[in-house]
Formats: structure tokens, sequence, C-alpha cells
């Protein structure tokens, strides 16, 4: 039994591996992976169709073709792009992001595509007009953006206090709802925002002028940072590059935002808009919620049963697996799987799969614990007396030992078949596309935070509800 | 000595520095019928486990029916098929049936086909007073119908040999009777039996041989009329005074 056991846990783990392994070989050859932040109009963002679209997205797109390449944008959001690129899971970087030189350290960057200044925006009744009067105030400010580097450059100078978001849409709120006296931000994206009636105004000129480039790994990929840059070189000259400018910056564009703009914002209007994205969002939860389920309750099974045989080492791996990644926070584990392991190895991981493994891990832990508290819950007479019989231990554990533990366990299983769906919102970091991204994104666009929150909230309930009358189902079926 | 059914020698056990066993010499005869005696904490139940290697002795010999228990090298569950062991509280399995209850072992230990054991269990179940209970759930049993089941589940395993460990001694004074009732019985049908129990009556009746044992080694020993009656130590006498008394 035991060397059974000690096999089957061999085969887990081995077809883990190979399911890890075989993933890369999908990517084609001549398809690049570029990772943005699609909470960046106008230069990236999702439009009513949830399209990538903004000046970003069309240029790599033009670009791309001029150049005879296929690209595949993920939605990582800025940081998690960064760190993506430096770890090798993607090819490049393409989200508005200013040329530095502490990004050159790490980073390779084209020819600049775009040119712009970071501007203070403020409440529209505040009565703030410069830097001078944020003595005292906090500002807010986006992640990773040379608009947080220039307020921190500056906090000391006028005396402010800066906080920061990863969504520029929790940046803007917080000066709205006044927590915030003022944000900075690329003048584009302000413009935008203004424009596209976001209840903030502009106060400063344009400073701190930068450019903004595409990027790659330093040392990599050469060879589509030369095609970005004569793709773009041949985009400004047959007049393709202004089109695109034009297009998102110029006054057109903010009278067809401002058409969107009165579009339906009701509840049932955003459901019917969002439809499609929303759908596509409840079907990857879902498959991320019951392919985790599965694998958790597998690994989790084995790592508890592993806690109660009888053999010290097993007893201590066990131990050590459900103390490190019980341990470990979540969204530590996810940015560890997906971008630290992959910059050790050189091998990607499709994000779907770091996902899975995440999961698997951290909710097989719970289980794991609960498994052996389940087992350890029975009466040791129980055992004794099995024992006493003649029956092996693996046979005492299967007759008489399980079939009483996992009567007590099976509360803690609908437990953490519900903590599981939930934690899949965390997985939103590695940019999967499921509900909660899929909330980020929309909100990017119309602003619609309490109505979109409200929406993907109630869904997630409801998927709990059924999820907790099936278990409750199986519950009785397994009682009965 | 050739039919001796228990052989230890030297027996030593020890829970870190707690020295439980301090090397016990200990005999029993085929069809020979052993009552344990000793205050609490001597050791009783530490040495009746040590019979089947529920706990792991720290030095000594252990030989039943001829078989070194006490070597690593052993089967110890084959060996355990061979002595029963009744405990204080019954540990009858609570996921399954009276009559699953008794024909676990058999069937899984691939002794006897599934049909023969369900008639084995009936009549097992029949001699200990509980043929209408084969279907129940343990749970739905008193006390005394559980330890009767539980000597039942033991003998289903046909041992040679049956340990006792306190078997009456959770139960209420009117069902102690009843099991009492079937242990003399198998006595009398000559099962070997090592009974560590408080029932002086049962140790008077049918004890060939009483052994006293106090901070772990054996003080004394004999036969009841010997031991109750004519005391040879202090300890003994003492210990006899109490429980008598109560
Ligand atoms: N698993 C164990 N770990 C540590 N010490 C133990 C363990 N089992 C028993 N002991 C100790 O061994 C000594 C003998 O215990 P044992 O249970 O054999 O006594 P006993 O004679 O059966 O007593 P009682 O009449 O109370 O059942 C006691 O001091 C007890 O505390
Ligand atoms: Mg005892």
């Amino acid at each position: 039994m035991k060397h059974k056991f000690l096999v089957f846990f061999a085969m887990f783990f081995a077809s883990l591996a190979l399911f890890i392994w075989q993933a890369p070989q999908v990517h084609a050859d001549k398809t690049y992976t570029i990772g943005t932040d699609v909470t960046f109009p106008p230069f990236v963002y999702a439009n009513s169709n949830n399209k990538y679209v903004g000046i970003d997205m069309e240029l790599i797109r033009s670009i791309a073709k001029e150049e005879g390449f296929k690209v595949n944008i993920k939605p990582l959001g800025f940081n998690a792009a960064v760190q993506s690129l430096s770890s090798g899971q993607i090819d490049g970087v393409i989200a508005g992001m200013t040329i530095t030189n502490e990004r050159k350290q790490t980073l390779d960057f084209s020819t600049p595509y775009y040119e712009s200044g970071i501007v203070m925006a403020v409440a529209k009744n505040s009565k703030i007009s410069n830097l001078k009067d944020l003595k005292g105030k906090t500002v807010a400010v986006k992640t990773g953006t040379q608009g947080a580097t220039y307020a921190n450059s500056i906090k000391n100078k006028y005396g402010f206090k800066v906080v920061t978001f990863d969504d520029s849409d929790n940046v803007y709120n917080d000066v709205k709802t006044g927590n915030s006296a003022a944000c900075f931000d690329d003048s584009a994206v302000l413009n935008y925002g203004v424009k596209t009636g976001l209840g903030l105004k502009i106060v400063t000129k344009p400073t701190d002028i930068g450019q903004y480039g595409f990027a790659v790994k330093k040392g990599q990929n050469q060879k589509l940072l030369k095609m970005f840059n004569a793709g773009l070189a041949k985009l400004k000259k047959n007049g393709k590059y202004d089109q695109i400018i034009k297009k998102y910056t110029g006054k057109k564009a903010t009278s067809k935002t401002n058409k969107s703009n009165s579009e339906d914002r009701t509840f049932l209007g955003l459901l019917k808009q969002n439809g499609q994205a929303i759908t596509n969002g409840i079907v990857e939860t879902l498959k991320l919620t019951v392919v985790s389920i599965i694998c958790a309750t597998i690994f989790g099974i084995l790592i508890g049963l592993l806690g109660v045989l009888p053999n010290k080492f097993a007893r201590g791996l066990s131990t050590t697996i459900v103390y490190i990644f019980r341990g470990l926070p979540l969204l530590v584990l996810a940015l560890f799987i997906y971008n630290g392991i992959p910059s050790l190895t050189g091998t990607k991981i499709p994000a779907f799969v770091a996902g899975i493994i995440t999961l698997t891990l951290n909710e097989g832990a719970y289980t794991a614990a609960f498994v052996k508290g389940g087992i350890e819950a029975v009466d040791s007479g129980q055992m004794e007396a099995a024992r006493s019989l003649g029956l092996p231990f693996g046979k005492a554990m299967r007759k008489v030992i399980l079939p009483q533990g996992i009567r007590i366990m099976i509360p803690s299983f609908i437990n953490q078949f519900i903590i599981t769906l939930k934690d899949t919102s965390i997985l939103s970091i590695i940019g999967i596309l499921e509900l909660t991204q899929t909330g980020k994104i929309i909100i990017a666009r119309n602003l619609e935070g309490f109505k979109v929150w409200a929406i993907i909230a109630i869904i997630y309930l409801v998927i709990i509800t059924v999820l907790t009358l099936l278990s409750n189902w199986i519950e009785r079926r397994i009682n009965g | 000595m050739t039919n001796l059914k228990v052989d230890v020698t030297n027996l030593n056990k020890n829970y870190g520095d707690n020295h439980v066993l301090k090397g016990i010499d200990f005999k029993v005869a085929s069809n020979e019928v052993v009552v344990l005696i000793g205050p609490s904490g001597s050791g009783k139940s530490t040495l009746l486990r040590c019979l089947n290697r529920l706990e792991e002795p720290t030095s000594g010999s252990i030989i039943i029916d001829g078989q070194d228990i006490s070597n690593s090298k052993t089967n110890i569950d084959k060996a355990r098929e061979n002595i029963g062991m009744v405990f204080q509280h019954f540990n009858l399995f609570n996921n399954l049936t009276v009559g699953q209850n008794v024909e676990l072992a058999p069937t899984e230990l691939g002794k006897i086909s599934k049909d023969k054991a369900a008639q084995q269990a009936k009549k097992l179940l029949a001699t200990v007073g509980l043929a209408d209970k084969y279907n129940a759930k343990p749970q739905s049993l008193s006390g005394g119908q559980k330890q009767r089941v539980a000597i039942a589940r033991a003998l289903a395993m046909n041992p040679d040999i049956m340990l006792f460990d306190e078997p009456t001694s959770a139960l209420d004074p009117e069902m102690v009777g009843d099991v009492l009732e079937v242990m003399k019985k198998l006595a009398k049908n000559g099962m070997t039996m090592v009974v560590v129990t408080h029932e002086m009556g049962f140790a008077k009746e049918m004890a060939d041989r009483v052994v006293f044992m106090a901070d772990g080694v054996v003080v004394e020993e004999g036969t009841p009329e010997e031991v109750f009656d004519h005391p040879q130590n202090d300890r003994t006498q003492a210990f006899l005074e109490k429980v008598i008394n109560v």
C-alpha cells in the first residue's frame, strides 16, 4: 500500500511536470507575445467590444503587418508586464512606457514613438492650482509610471505625501473622493480622461517631458526590436503614424468617446454592452476553479495521507510542504511561479498553467492540513483495533479510518472549494482574463467602478451559491 | 516446556526516561487463563500491548507460539491474526454495522469467502447472545453489547490466544455479568487467555494463575488461592486490601 501510494504520488508530479513542459511548445515561431496594460487610455484600453485599442495597440499591429510578424497581446498590467518581460515570459512590452536610464539597465528600447509630459490634475471643484498648494496633502499616482517617479522626486520639496495604486481608475477615484488632493499622470492620458468625463481638471503645463518606447529584455529579441524600428519609420513616412495619433488625441477622438459616454449606463445597459466579455470572464473563472479544485484535492489528499504514514520522512515532507505553501501569500506564490521560475529556468509557463499550479499548491496545502487533521481526529483506538486483527496499515486506513475521517473532512472540503473559487480572482495579477480582471478592464474604459464591481460581486455570489448547493447535495449522498 | 503459548524473557520498555517495564519474565501455557492485576500505572496494559506489538518493546524477547514477536523481521500482521485483543473501550468500527465489524478482517485478509464470513459472524454473534444485532450500528448498542461484539470480532480470526485489557472497566455494573459470562465460556472451551482486570470474582473462579505487577516488575504470582488468601509480599497485601474494600 505504502509503495503503491508513493508510485501514484510520483506519477502525479511527473504528469504535472510534463504538462508544464509541453505547454510552451504551443507558441509558434513567428508570433511574439507582447505584454501591455489595458487600463491606460488613450495608449491602451479595451473598447466597448472588448478589443484592445489605443495608440500603442494600433502601432504595434500596424508595424507587425508591415514587417510580417504576428502579435499576441497579453493584458498584464504595467508592473506584471515589465516583470514578465525580464523573466522571459513575454517578448516585448508596449504600454506607454517612458524611456529612462534606470529602465535601460535591464531593457532595450526602440526609437521613441511618442513624446509626452507629466501634468497635475485635481477634482473639478478643487481650489488647488499649483504645486505649492500641495503642502501637507496627499497625491495619488499609478505604480511604476513616470508620474509616480516625478511625484516622488518633488515630494520633499513641496511637502506632500504619495500614495500609489495599481490602476488608473483607482488613482482618479482617490482624487475625486478627496482622499488625495491631486494626481500626476501623463498629459495624453489625463487629457483623454478629462474629455471623457472623468470629473477632474488639469491645472499645470506638461513638465518632465519623456519619450515612450517599445521595450524588449536587454540583449534579447533584437530582431523584434529592429523590425519595430523599421516599421515605425515606415509608418511615420507613409502618414499612418500621424493618422493613429490624431485618431486618439485629436478633437474627433474625444467627440467619439463622448458618444460612448452617452451609452446606456444602467446596470442592464452595462451588462448588455459587456455581456460577451463578462461571459468569457465567467467561463475562465469556472475553468480555473474546476481544474484547480480537482488538482488541489488530489494533491491535498496525497500530502495529507503522507502526513499520517508511519514513517518519519514522509511525515516531515508533508509538514514541510504544508508549511511552505500555506505560509506563502497566494499573490507572492503566483508571481513567483509565473515570473520567478521562468527567469531561472528560461522556460515559459503559460499564465493559465501557472495559475493552476499556484492554486493547486496553495489550496492543496490547506486541503492536506485538514485531511491530516480529519484522519487524526478519528479515535486512535480504531486503528489499534484494526491492526490487532492483523489488518495491514493500508487496509486499516482504507476500510476503517478514511471512511470516518472523510465525514469529518466534508465541511472543510466544501469550504475549501468556495475559497478556491474566490482565490481565482487573485490570478488577475498574472494577466489571466478571469472575472476580476475582466471587471478591471471594463472599468478602465467606462470608469463605472461602483456598478461594474457590483455586477462582478453578484456573479461571484451566484456561482458560490451554485457551488454550495452542489457540495451540499454531494455531502448528503455521501452521508446518506 | 514445549506447550508454552507466551514466553516473555527480560522485557524492558521505556517511554523516554520513564522505565515502565523492568525486565519482565512472563510465561503462559497452552489453554491457561492468566489474570494480571496490579495498581494503576504498574505497566499491565503496556505488557499486554507488547505481546502483539501495539507497543514496541525496548529490549527483551517475546515468543508467541514459537514465533519471535520482538524480531522486526517477523511479519507482525500475520502473527496478530493469531492473537485476539479486546480493549477497555471496545473500539468497534463506527463506520460499519455489527455484522461487518465481525466480517471485516476475515474477508479482507482472504481467510474465508463473504458468504462463509456472514455465516460465521451470525454464529459468533449468537454465542455472545447478540444474534438479533447483526444489522445494527455500533452506536445503537449498550456498552455491554459493544464489548460482546468486540469479543466476537476478535474470535472471527480464530485466534489461539486472547488478550483482554480491562474489558469490563468501562461498563455499567449491570452489564459486567454478561461480558464475564462470555469470557467464562471461552475459558471453559480451552482458550488461552491473558486478562487484565479488577474483577476479583472472575479471577478467583476462572484463573489458573494470578500475576501481581507493581512498578514494572512481577512482584508475585501463583494460583488464586495462593495470591488472594496467602499473599507473600507486603505490596500484594496492601493492594488486595484496597481492592477488596472497594
Ligand atoms: N504512550 C505512552 N507514552 C508515555 N508514557 C506511557 C504511555 N503509555 C503508558 N505510559 C506510562 O507507562 C506507565 C504504565 O502504564 P500502563 O498503561 O501500562 O499502566 P496500567 O498498569 O495499565 O495502568 P491502569 O490500571 O491505569 O490501566 C504509566 O506510568 C504511564 O504513564
Ligand atoms: Mg491499563
